[in-house]
């Protein structure tokens, strides 16, 4: 469960520093590579978000609480 | 390229001898009113006025500079280098209290309860302490506030993830209107960005006070309560700071500024959002969830 | 052979004479003291940083001659213990975060432009800012002395629960200053890797740049992962100590350590911090006054880019005896075994270079060589503090301070002083007297192993450090110890006297190449060099004939 998280954010992180990595070389010219790596990102955590609310619906994880 | 002969290198300046004076004004006066000198409250506040006066100063020079075309090409890399290397000092800032984090969840509250080779730790210091995280019971609560709950991952801090995915999603709206030139779809993606912000923060702000006054969750609150407040605060100023950025650009964004090929400053405070909402994720995860 | 020679003399010339020519197109120098207020100029704020530098190492030095008189004999001698202890912890901070990095940045900030074939640094504005925010910074840590309760006491290291719970007040305003000095060095880093990575001459590749621009370039990065954490480390301290968290208190599920794990996560990279740019500057020196190029430049880059890579997971090597599990022991151990490798191959290659070379022994290269052999020693004593099972009879003995003092005396310090003799005449186009310059050389030189070298066997014997008072089998080592200090604090009175002598009285020196077989894009700009450089960017066969490392066949 952890694993699949992490690779969510592997990926997450991934765009994000391709996004900067594309902001810091692509200056002038109109380059849309920053922009896209920005939409794959925010893609990619909002299927985070949702697959976190599915596995506590389907009881795979459960929130930090007081036992 | 543009030759390099244009590269603009500025005419002396007094902004930073002014940022020098407040941040010294501000932090010493800090340092003093935290041991209960007035005079000390005053010189902060006075601080953080020049300061704020001399950022806005500084960067409306610099946006001036921009718009009327004295920066080359190569001056405009030398900011986006710089915008870099700062988000990456920031990534390590954070690093700091994820680690603290980390390190209080993995490694010194078990030993604390006598894991690995603290057996004897266990026995000596606190027979009675239990591992467990969230930590409640801390070893020794004398000096701390113990809490009756924490905050549940599935009220505000859920509602909160949702608030900021969805402004990452119109701020990436804003961003596709502007490289397409459509004018009204990133000042609406600017200002729907602008709006879940502050939606954001006043959720934060009503945890905050959830926890405080129902759940005796508190800075004081041992470990759990230092790193829950301090990522989260640490988190929240950022946040603040963004939407402050945000509302900037909007304003410049109203007013003409940015070209669908030239528009740095857009691009630097869009990615810093970015980053801000993935540390969140960062937060909702680690910290709320796991 | 002949063409290019005269193809390249010609351009030099060119860059000469537009400065001659073109005066009228630049604003010189603003006048008055607000000149250096509101200055933009990357050589304005090299000089103010320097000044900044040597003005906190006078102070930083007088606070260890009190250090070393209260040591000259056994038993309370002049000054309280309380006070003592405020002299180590704030001679450590000043000379580390006051005299040493700010000498550092402003070399970085005269030298880099030049050296790259610059205008100017990148981002000037903030350069200003940079330098700015020190002598603040630097006023609020030195006024913690006057406060009620005394000033900081607990070590540089400022280890919790000393720096937490039982600090005196004045803690907050060292917090705040550090949280300053940090934020100047990060935005002095991003400066310098802006102006690297989109400053050079568009005709030089990085392989093609100069071995100090290149550690100063890794150092930059260095400085952009460590400065944050250690802000993380005194927010922390900060929270504890005013607003009850428990980052730092096993009572609240904290721990102390942890405030080691996060100051040594910061404090190793630290300390290649400091001695990365030396490495540099001692990279120009030796193939200068060997007359030979720098033996495996690209081995020399390698090298320093995997020192700083490993200094970010050995930290653990000063916390042996905080508790570790074996395992933990074990992995920092060999992995700060492992950077002597890299550091080996920067010695031999030095040695190398002069190997055969046709040495000379200005100034500046006796302080070269003298870096060489004594940073050797030093590390050589960190090899030994390096090994887990000795280090249990080493730590937090004077055998640490005599470690450290070699690499950042003999190491760093001396690599400044070497660099100050060797680009002062490009500086202000004045010679500094030879003669008086090598007569403090030898007085530094031998005065500073006296002063260092018995502490080795002071630690070896158990004597602790930090400590006022000691037993008295170690009287006699420190007391040639303190004599050596004696005679080292005054040697910096000749130092300051030689430095002052040449910027006015110096004789003048008119080539640009000031030493004859000097190497670098900062030969090719006339002497002193001029408020602007460089507005023209420099040719590619400039570039590779001013190469120190790259021999072509017949230019000069």
């Amino acid at each position: 469960m952890n694993y699949i998280i992490l690779l969510f954010f592997i990926f997450i992180i991934y765009s994000l520093g391709s996004a900067l990595y594309y902001m810091m070389n692509d200056s002038g010219g109109g380059s849309k590579r920053m922009v896209k790596a920005l939409t794959i990102r925010v893609a990619v955590s909002i299927a985070l978000f949702v697959f976190v609310l599915f596995s506590f619906w389907m009881g795979w994880i459960k929130p930090a609480g007081v036992a | 390229m543009q030759s390099r002969l244009d590269y603009f290198v500025p005419e002396g300046s007094y902004w930073p001898i002014l940022g020098s004076v407040g941040m010294a004004a501000m932090l010493g006066g800090f340092a003093s009113s935290l041991h209960g000198n007035t005079a000390g409250t005053v010189s902060m506040i006075l601080g953080f006025g020049i300061i704020i006066f001399m950022v806005f100063g500084w960067i409306g020079q610099v946006i001036n500079e921009s718009e009327t075309g004295t920066y080359n090409l190569q001056v405009d890399k030398s900011f986006r280098i710089g915008m870099g290397w700062f988000i990456f000092s920031e990534v390590m800032f954070f690093a700091a209290f994820f680690g603290a984090l980390f390190y209080a969840r993995t490694l010194s509250v078990p030993w604390l309860g006598g894991d690995g080779n603290n057996l004897y730790t266990g026995e000596v210091l606190w027979p009675e302490f239990k591992s467990v995280w969230p930590l409640i019971q801390m070893p020794d609560s004398t000096n701390f506030t113990v809490p009756k709950g924490i905050i549940e991952a599935w009220h505000i801090p859920a509602l909160n993830t949702l608030t900021l995915l969805t402004s990452g999603a119109t701020l990436t709206y804003a961003h596709w209107s502007l490289m397409n030139k459509n004018r009204i779809g990133l000042i609406g993606g600017l200002i729907a960005t602008i709006i879940l912000g502050v939606i954001f923060l006043g959720l934060q702000v009503a945890e905050y006070m959830e926890a405080y006054q129902h759940l005796d969750l508190k800075l004081t609150s041992g470990i759990y309560g230092s790193t829950f407040f301090m990522l989260t605060g640490f988190h929240g100023l950022h946040v603040t700071l963004g939407t402050i950025m945000l509302i900037v650009i909007l304003m410049r964004a109203i007013r003409g500024h940015f070209r669908e090929d030239r528009h740095f400053g857009f691009e630097a405070v869009a990615w810093y959002w970015h980053f801000v909402d993935v540390v969140w994720l960062g937060l909702f995860i680690v910290v709320y969830w796991l | 052979m002949s063409t290019t020679t005269t193809d390249l003399q010609n351009e030099i010339d060119a860059i000469e004479g537009s400065h001659i020519s073109h005066n009228d197109h630049h604003h010189g120098p603003e006048k008055g003291l607000m000149r250096w207020v509101k200055t933009t100029n990357h050589k304005d704020i090299g000089t103010l940083y320097i000044w900044f530098a040597f003005t906190m190492l006078l102070i930083g030095g007088a606070m260890a001659m009190v250090i070393r008189a209260e040591l000259f004999q056994p038993g309370l001698q002049l000054v309280e213990p309380q006070f003592f202890n405020q002299m180590t912890t704030l001679h450590g901070l000043i000379m580390v975060f006051g005299a040493i990095m700010p000498a550092f940045v402003g070399l970085a900030n005269w030298q880099i432009p030049l050296m790259i074939g610059a205008k100017d640094m990148a981002l000037p504005r903030m350069n200003n800012w940079s330098f700015w925010i020190l002598p603040f910074a630097g006023a609020m840590l030195l006024s913690t002395m006057f406060m009620q309760g005394g000033g900081p006491a607990f070590g540089w290291t400022f280890y919790a629960p000393l720096s937490t719970t039982f600090a005196p007040a004045s803690t907050d305003y060292f917090i705040f200053a550090i949280h300053m000095l940090g934020f100047s060095s990060i935005m002095g880093a991003i400066n310098v890797i802006a102006t690297i990575m989109n400053m050079r001459a568009p005709d030089m590749k990085l392989m093609d740049m100069p071995l100090f621009v290149w550690t100063w370039f890794i150092t930059a990065f260095l400085l952009i992962a460590a400065m944050p954490v250690l802000a993380g480390a005194v927010t922390m301290m900060l929270t504890d100590r005013n607003f009850g968290t428990s980052f730092f208190d096993a009572a609240g599920g904290g721990d102390p350590v942890l405030f080691q794990h996060i100051f040594w996560f910061f404090g190793h990279p630290e300390v290649y911090i400091m001695i990365l740019p030396a490495f540099g500057i001692v990279s120009q020196i030796i193939p200068t006054f060997a007359r030979k190029p720098l033996f495996g430049y690209s081995s020399m880059v390698y090298a320093t880019a995997s020192i700083a890579l490993l200094s970010f997971v050995v930290w653990g090597h000063h916390m042996f005896l905080a508790g570790m599990p074996i395992g933990g022991q074990l992995y920092f151990m060999y992995a700060t075994i492992l950077i002597s490798v890299p550091t080996g191959v920067k010695v031999f290659n030095w040695v190398t270079t002069m190997w055969r070379g046709s040495m000379s022994f200005e100034t500046p290269m006796l302080w070269a060589v003298a870096f060489v052999i004594l940073f050797t020693i030093g590390g050589f004593s960190g090899l030994m503090l390096g090994i887990a099972p000795a280090d249990i009879q080493y730590q937090d003995t004077y055998f640490v301070v005599a470690h450290f003092h070699y690499v950042l005396v003999t190491g760093a310090l001396f690599s400044i002083i070497a660099a100050v003799f060797y680009w002062l005449p490009k500086w202000c186009g004045r010679m500094y007297n030879e003669k008086l310059a090598k007569i403090h050389f030898w007085w530094a030189i031998i005065s500073v192993n006296v002063l260092f070298f018995p502490q080795h066997f002071l630690g070896l014997a158990g004597m602790p450090r930090r400590i006022p008072d000691y037993s008295l089998q170690f009287a006699d080592f420190n007391m040639i110890s303190s004599i050596g200090g004696f005679a080292f604090g005054a040697s910096f009175i000749l130092l300051t006297y030689i430095i002052v002598d040449c910027i006015r009285n110096g004789e003048p020196v008119k080539d640009a190449r000031v030493w004859e077989s000097a190497k670098g894009l900062e030969w090719t700009v006339p002497t002193p060099a001029p408020y602007h450089t460089f507005d023209k960017p420099p040719s590619k066969e400039l570039i590779l004939a001013e190469s120190s490392h790259i021999h072509v066949e017949g230019v000069h």
